[in-house]
């Protein structure tokens, strides 16, 4: 095999060693911390809670990933400890790597905390290699974040020499040959053995006969060692870009049918759902732009409340939407072009149809309905109650826009067969205020006086006894909170029912509680 | 009688479902003017005891002030809950008989679950409720289950009716009623409460979210919506039950039909000692005869004899035959297995027990007194803890199960309690507060032991006390503190009865395999008057077994526990330098630098040594006292009262320690002889001792102990500190009964240590882990001892440390291979067969021959246990490396080598320190040198001066001086840090106080190099310590030490990044030396 090394090929190796908490504090979540305070990140590790980060003053404390949480604080005990979230991380070096395509297509993420930029051929474009080096530092500087970076032969040596070697270098290769074999990434076991053969520089082992280290440490063992010295390439996974979900269609002639045009968008809509159907995935918005020949554009947008991949459903509510135009579509001279985007999918699974036909499920037709109407009367208008779970009337069900309103963990509260709703379906808001004469301590209210009427109280149930939430009590004290409530289901002589109840209990909490009207029962 | 009583009441013994203690309820009930109280818990009766231990203190106080008993009748079931549908059921035994069924029933649903769970299923309740009455909490839908539960309990059933303020109350009680009427069975009243007062719904609430695993935000409906589940006023039941009122006097008439009390377990003890035809109590006097001349070759004396007499008399009366005869049968056993094993505990101040080989103290040559601790008036079953050596101890509990069988033995429970770290913990959680907070809070408790969550640590933690949130969280957890939140089995209490132990009490499988265990702890049982053997484990009775075994086969004498010669000053004298790293007991820091101070001569003063180091004298102050008494200092004197009373009153409780109290049972000879104490006072005094945590009680002896010692005329300064002692037993009690049986383990261990120190050595290594020390001490103090020590080597070393005979003809420890980290038993005892055949002469043949993997092979050789291949270390690990795993069967009989000849690899040469940091890495310790010698010229150059010039310093010197951490301990109040550090010359004790921990914390607690800058002081005894001033810390002068010059170059200018840290790999391999065994 020739060497990679003679091929002239440049690796721009990025370590951000502090990547966990640059982001963190960029973020803002440190605020409230002294300014010089040693930071550390911290995730459970089988129950225990250990170190995941740390940053350098911290580090400089003697504080290193791995360590227990309970060590560090005996050690450090003002440090100040944040959740390690490795998503998040994750999520922001893949932007990282995204913003750096700037500099070459070829981008691959190295670990959690550094990325490898091929920049063969590609250098003079931006200067020599440390002006390029100086731009990355600045841009990432702006972010709040420390990189080390450096340029190499091959993408390993690369990533030692930023990892491991603090000042610039003349000869990559003899670098990389002074560096400690744990530069190399081995096993522990395997590094541990090379130490203690007094193989401590991968110049130690690299100068050895291979096969030598293949009967002891394996072939993968040669093989970094190979990748290292830049005599084997090595098999780097670039980041592939996902290309936008954009579907053009030019036409010839400029076209002034709405009809023809709208029939092309369904083409378009074919594809995209191919498209989408490739990735798993159905759109929840979908943006329409027409092309006017004289320069004028104009654009449509239509959301689903589920992700779809159902050309119809998407043509309906594109034309549900162009109906409703205040300002219907004008060709003018004519549509020279019309495409379609997809700015926003979620995973869907292909869909499995009936075997007896191709019945839709009742629950679909109502999210179509719903995607309809929100489309036709905007998406604040179209709202639907959700249960909450709370013991508390005002606030065991939520009005949100139908479309976001999705699964709640809450249910309804059915009474059981044969029993009455202990609720009614209106509730007035605030609930109002009635005079009331009633038994002490918890009896019912004999008559009350409601709307400049006076209703007898002919029959009643009750009370439900609704205590407060005695964990959001001002003062914290547990035993202070706002008064328990006593209901009653209530009928008045005419037949009409009221649901109403007595706000404080009597001696206890109060000693003349209010009474209050919350509901009509239909 | 128009009473009520409330049949449906749970208590936290429901684990995270009721929110009161069993006392609580009584007391609440007490107060409300029940004519009774149900408590039931769910599947369980783990908490009944409590409640009725609870009834009877206040029936005691009642008696006391009025003259009768309260009006509260307690009756004790469960509450049944099952998981085939059946509604949950409340059982009551109606007698013994019925309580027996329940524990069966429950035992039954244990036995289907695992650890902590119960499953019940309605063909349990019906296989079980003979003498049962139930409650079942059903409604309409179980109409059908209840008609097939009338089958087998017309008569004994209920219907219970609620008013829990659903709206629909009555309502439903029409529809109870109904139901009861259509079935013909009562309807009951219940509020099916779970907790005492109102109050309590906050608690409720956060245990219910604890249980559900969510916040209070999240837990919506899954709370109960209102405070009305809590033990309500007979009034206001009626009031509530106004429709109904039959359902109010069901309650009366069901408690008439309960006759079951808790006192009605009797207690039998199990029959098996006593060979068929024989009495008990003349079998054991049988026995004891017997046995007397083994004990007493001269015979007993006439005083003797009487006491024999004595202690016989009192056996008979209290009918402890078969409780001796039991204990007797388990020491038997294990002595025929060769087991070592003692007692010690109250009874072990008995002749009997002494004859029969339980304990080994003479109690007539230490004059104690049998029957102070059972006496006639405490009517409570003695108590004997028996240690057995750990590493068997499983053995003779496996016997105990075999011979009484598993339904009639059983381990007591430990209830686990929240302490303060895991109720922040848990209350947080549910108040939703973020785990930050969380970490800060708990991050400022010490230890798990700390009982209370004081303001202090909210106001360390750097959080505002005044918040709301946190003004919650405090409120709740100090409510949580010392909740039961689980039961556990206790380390190693047996409950052993004749009849059958299931129908006593409920039996759990416990986590471990093969033990079961029963629901009550040690109170509980305590409290019951049942029999509880404590079969313990320990470490140091395992090392003496084997260090006798070793005397004898290496012929240097052949002696039992109690044959070695006592009396031997070369094992005083060795005591008295503190020369006792490895003894039982007198081993840690402290008890070191107590031994030049109390000189021990004989086995009496070896009693007050292991006691006196203890939180009890050293808070009670009488540490200093005793030690000026004994040394001349001070005049012996006994307080004395005012007249009419005997100023020699104290001259008989604390004669025997120079008039300072230091044993638990002068403390309380003490209360009872100047303080007025009655005997069941200074009985319940010492069992608020023992179970100190039970909050509130110690403080109401503090008044009365105090008073009463001033009205007799003692000095109130004298009177507290005797009352600060004793608080300082509750946490560690230590009776001097107990301090007899640890002084001959002490007198034993020594003995052994300065008379055959490789064999202690060997003994002690092979007994690990155990102790304060870690082997590499152990090793180094053997060496100081003149002990040589051979290296591990395959073609010598076994799996455990052996005795061979030295270059000198003298004993020598050979190290074995379970030294080594990772190295596998299995491999060990391969090695070891293999080679019988031939020695190995090649890493190949020791491949081949004893069919090591490849693994096994690189441990031997980075190890360097390959010394007798006659390869360098470093060219044997190279070696090793290439050599295929255990044997390739088509080479098997050539001659021919497996692999060929590689060129010769030309590794770097070996450096000394390279030797010394490798063997640290695999084997905690180096017969080859010492880490700090290599960088003894770094240090020489800055003027640090050695450990041993250290303590040969004068005293008031000020000096700087290096060493490894060897021990970190904090003891008793933490005012002081001990730090033992360690070079390659010898070892420093250095004292940090409280004070400059604080500022140099982070030093004091990772070095693992450290530079002491300090005082040295030097005690009358020649004790030296160095006080220190500054610390630093040194622990990248070890590190420096892996790195090759050229690494170091690379690396000196990023002293700031992580860089540092990857540059020596796995952490394990930055550990030139094992860390610190650290002791809070």
């Amino acid at each position: 095999m020739t060497s990679v090394r003679s091929g002239n090929r440049r690796y721009l190796a990025l370590w951000l060693p502090w990547l966990s908490i640059e982001r963190v504090i960029h973020a803002g979540g440190t605020q409230s911390a002294p300014p010089d305070a040693p930071l550390a990140t911290v995730e459970k590790v089988k129950g225990a809670l250990r170190l995941a980060s740390v940053d350098r003053a911290a580090a400089a404390l003697g504080l290193h990933e791995g360590m227990s949480l309970a060590d560090a604080r005996a050690t450090v005990p003002e440090l100040l400890v944040l959740d390690h979230n490795a998503y998040a991380d994750a999520i922001l070096l893949d932007r990282l790597a995204e913003g750096c395509t700037r500099y070459t297509p070829h981008v691959a993420v190295d670990g959690c905390d550094a990325l490898v930029l091929d920049l063969t051929g590609s250098i003079h474009l931006f200067g020599d290699e440390t002006t390029l080096i100086a731009d990355v530092q600045a841009r990432l500087a702006r972010r709040g974040l420390q990189v080390r970076a450096a340029f190499a032969y091959g993408p390993e040596a690369a990533l030692a020499l930023a990892r491991y070697q603090r000042t610039p270098v003349t000869d990559e290769y003899a670098a990389v040959m002074r560096l400690p074999i744990a530069a190399l990434q081995l096993e522990a076991e395997h590094e541990t053995a090379l130490q203690r053969a007094g193989l401590l520089k991968i110049g130690d082992i690299a100068r050895r006969p291979l096969a030598a280290i293949a009967a002891r440490f394996g072939e993968d063992a040669v093989q970094a060692i190979r990748r290292m010295t830049g005599e084997a390439a090595s098999p780097l996974a670039f980041r592939t870009v996902k290309a936008p979900l954009v579907f053009d269609r030019r036409f010839a002639d400029p076209i002034a049918r709405t009809d023809y045009v709208l029939e092309r968008l369904a083409d378009l809509a074919a594809q995209a759902m191919e498209a989408l159907g490739e990735r798993g995935h159905g759109g929840r918005r979908f943006e329409a732009l027409f092309f006017r020949s004289d320069g004028l554009t104009r654009r449509l947008a239509i959301e689903t409340g589920f992700p779809t991949r159902d050309i119809k459903v998407v043509m309906r509510l594109f034309r549900e939407r162009i109906d409703t135009l205040d300002d219907p579509l004008d060709p003018g001279f004519g549509y020279d072009m019309v495409r379609l985007t997809v700015p926003r999918h979620e995973p869907l699974a292909a869909g499995q149809l009936r075997l007896e036909g191709q019945e839709a499920h009742a629950i679909q037709q109502v999210e179509e309905l719903v995607d309809r109407l929100s489309t036709r009367l905007g998406r604040e208008r179209v709202r639907r109650f959700i249960p909450r779970d709370s013991h508390i009337p005002e606030q065991a069900q939520l009005t949100l826009p139908a479309m976001e309103a999705s699964q709640t963990q809450a249910e309804w509260t059915i009474s059981p067969p044969g029993n009455p709703p202990l609720r009614p379906l209106h509730l007035f808001d605030p609930p109002q205020k009635i005079e009331v004469i009633a038994q002490v301590p918890d009896g019912p209210p004999h008559r009350f006086h409601w709307h400049k009427a006076m209703h007898e109280v002919s029959r009643f149930e009750g009370p439900e006894r609704i205590a407060s939430e005695w964990w959001k009590a001002k003062d914290g004290n547990p035993a202070h909170g706002a008064p328990t409530r006593d209901y009653y289901r209530v009928e008045d002589r005419r037949g009409r029912r009221f649901w109403i109840f007595r706000h404080g209990l009597y001696d206890e909490e109060s000693e003349h509680p209010h009474w209050y009207l919350h509901g009509l029962f239909a | 009688m128009t009473g009520f009583a409330e049949l449906v009441a749970a208590t936290n013994y429901s684990f995270l479902r009721g929110a009161s203690h069993p006392g609580d309820m009584i007391k609440q009930a007490i107060a409300l003017g029940y004519a009774g109280i149900g408590i039931a818990d769910r599947n369980t009766v783990a908490g009944v005891v409590r409640a009725w231990s609870a009834l009877r203190e206040k029936n005691e106080e009642a008696r006391h002030l009025s003259g009768h008993d309260v009006d509260l009748k307690l009756v004790v079931g469960a509450r049944l809950v099952f998981c085939d549908g059946t509604p949950d059921i409340i059982a009551y035994p109606a007698n013994r008989h019925g309580w027996g069924r329940l524990c069966r029933m429950l035992t039954e649903g244990n036995k289907q679950a695992a650890k902590g769970d119960c499953l019940l299923t309605f063909a349990h309740l019906t296989e079980f409720c003979d003498d049962l009455l139930l409650i079942a909490m059903a409604s309409d839908e179980h109409e059908e289950i209840l008609r097939r539960l009338l089958w087998r309990a017309r008569g004994s059933l209920w219907l219970s009716a609620t008013m829990p303020y659903n709206g629909d109350d009555r309502r439903r009680l029409v529809g109870q009623q109904a139901l009861a009427s259509r079935l013909g069975i009562p309807l009951i009243a219940t509020n099916d409460a779970l907790y005492a007062e109102a109050g309590d719904r906050p608690l409720q609430d956060i245990v219910a979210c604890i249980r559900e695993g969510m916040s209070m935000a999240q837990a919506g409906r899954r709370l109960f919506p209102n405070a009305e589940r809590h033990l309500k006023s007979p009034r206001e039941m009626k009031r509530l039950f106004r429709d109904a009122p039959d359902a109010i006097a069901q309650t009366t008439a069901f408690l008439g039909r309960v006759e079951f009390d808790l006192s009605q377990l009797h207690y039998e003890y199990p029959h098996e000692p006593v060979p068929d035809g024989w009495e008990p109590q003349e079998w054991l006097e049988h026995l004891v005869r017997n046995k007397l001349p083994e004990r007493y070759p001269s015979g007993l004396t006439q005083e003797g004899l009487k006491k024999l007499q004595i202690e016989f008399d009192l056996i008979r009366a209290k009918n402890y035959a078969y409780y001796f005869l039991t204990v007797h049968d388990v020491v038997e056993y294990a002595r025929g297995k060769g087991i070592l094993c003692q007692g010690r505990g109250s009874a072990a101040n008995s002749i009997v027990c002494y004859v029969l080989g339980v304990t080994a103290i003479d109690p007539i040559r230490e004059k104690l007194l049998f029957t102070r601790f059972l006496s006639e008036e405490r009517d409570e079953p003695p108590d004997i803890d028996i240690d057995f050596e750990h590493e068997r101890r499983e053995i003779v509990m496996q016997y105990i199960y075999d011979r009484y069988g598993r339904d009639r033995a059983g381990i007591a429970a430990t209830v686990i309690h929240y302490r303060p770290r895991s109720a922040v913990r848990e209350v947080a959680k549910a108040l939703g507060i973020s785990e930050d907070i969380v970490r800060r809070l708990t991050g400022t408790v010490w230890g798990s032991f700390s009982g209370s969550m004081e303001p202090e640590r909210y106001r360390q933690a750097g959080i505002d006390i005044e918040n709301p949130q946190i003004i919650r969280l405090k409120a709740l957890v100090d409510r949580l503190l010392n909740f039961p939140c689980h039961l556990s089995q206790h380390v190693g209490g047996f409950v052993l009865t004749d009849g059958r132990l299931d129908e006593m009490v409920p039996i759990h499988n416990a986590a471990m395999p093969d033990r079961t265990f029963i629901e009550w702890d040690k109170d509980d049982i305590d409290a019951l008057g049942l029999m509880k053997v404590d079969i313990l484990a320990l470490g140091m009775l395992t090392c003496i077994r084997k260090a006798i075994t070793l005397m004898k086969q290496w012929d240097v004498g052949d002696y039992q526990l109690h044959t070695i010669p006592q009396d031997d000053p070369a094992t005083y004298a060795m005591l008295q330098k503190g020369d006792s790293i490895g003894v039982f007991q007198v081993e840690s820091r402290a008890q070191i630098n107590m031994l030049p101070r109390l000189r021990p001569k004989e086995l009496y003063d070896l009693v007050i040594q292991v006691a006196i180091v203890r939180p009890g004298p050293i808070e009670g102050d009488m540490v200093h006292p005793y030690l000026r008494r004994r040394a001349g200092k001070e005049k012996v004197e006994w307080p004395s009262p005012k007249p009419p009373h005997d100023p020699n009153e104290l001259k008989e409780v604390l004669g025997k320690t120079l008039g300072v109290p230091l044993f638990q049972e002068q403390a309380m000879n003490l209360a009872i002889t100047a303080a007025e104490f009655s005997h069941a006072d200074a009985n319940q005094l010492r069992h608020s001792m023992a179970t100190f945590r039970n909050v509130g009680k110690m403080e109401r002896f503090e008044e009365k102990l105090v008073t009463g010692m001033v009205r007799r005329g003692y000095e109130r300064d004298f009177a507290k500190r005797c009352y600060r002692q004793i608080e300082g037993f509750g946490s560690y009690g230590f009776p001097e009964s107990h301090a007899q049986s640890f002084a001959i383990l002490v007198y034993a261990s020594s003995w052994i240590k300065c008379h055959h120190p490789a064999i202690f050595a060997c003994a002690i290594l092979n007994s690990q882990p155990m102790g304060f020390y870690a082997p590499a001490q152990l090793v180094r103090d053997a060496r100081e001892h003149g002990v040589e020590i051979l290296p591990i080597d395959v073609n010598h070393s076994g799996w455990d440390h052996a005795i061979e005979r030295g270059r000198d003809g003298s004993l020598a420890l050979r190290l074995g291979f379970r030294l080594m980290d990772g190295f596998n038993r299995n491999w060990a005892e391969a090695v070891e067969r293999a080679r019988t055949v031939q020695p190995f002469a090649s890493i190949e043949r020791l491949a081949r021959d004893a069919g090591l993997p490849s693994r096994a092979l690189r441990l031997l050789s980075d190890a360097d246990a390959l010394q007798s291949l006659d390869m360098g270390r470093r060219e044997a690990l190279w070696e090793a490396r290439r050599t295929p795993a255990g044997s390739l069967p088509l080479f098997e009989h050539a001659a021919a080598r497996e692999i060929g000849d590689e060129p010769d690899a030309r590794l770097p040469a070996l450096q000394p320190w390279e030797e010394v940091t490798t063997d640290y890495q695999t084997t905690r310790l180096s017969l080859k040198g010492h880490p700090m010698q290599f960088l003894r010229p770094i240090f020489q150059a800055e003027g640090v001066m050695s450990c041993t010039d250290t303590c040969a310093s004068g005293n008031g010197r000020i000096v700087r001086t290096a060493g490894v951490v060897l021990v970190r301990q904090r003891p008793g109040k933490g005012n002081a840090i001990f730090v033992t550090m360690e070079d390659e010359g010898g070892i420093a004790n250095v004292v940090i106080w409280a004070r400059l921990f604080e500022r140099y914390r982070r030093q004091v607690m990772t070095s693992r190099l450290m530079l002491v800058e300090g005082e040295v002081q030097r005690s009358e005894e020649g004790v030296v310590h160095l006080m220190a001033r500054r610390i630093v810390d040194r622990t990248g002068e070890l590190n420096k030490l892996m790195l090759d010059e050229a690494i170091k170059a690379s690396a000196s200018d990023d002293r700031d990044g992580p860089s540092t840290v990857s540059l020596a790999g796995h952490p394990r391999n930055v550990r030139i030396v094992p860390p610190s065994r650290d002791f809070h």
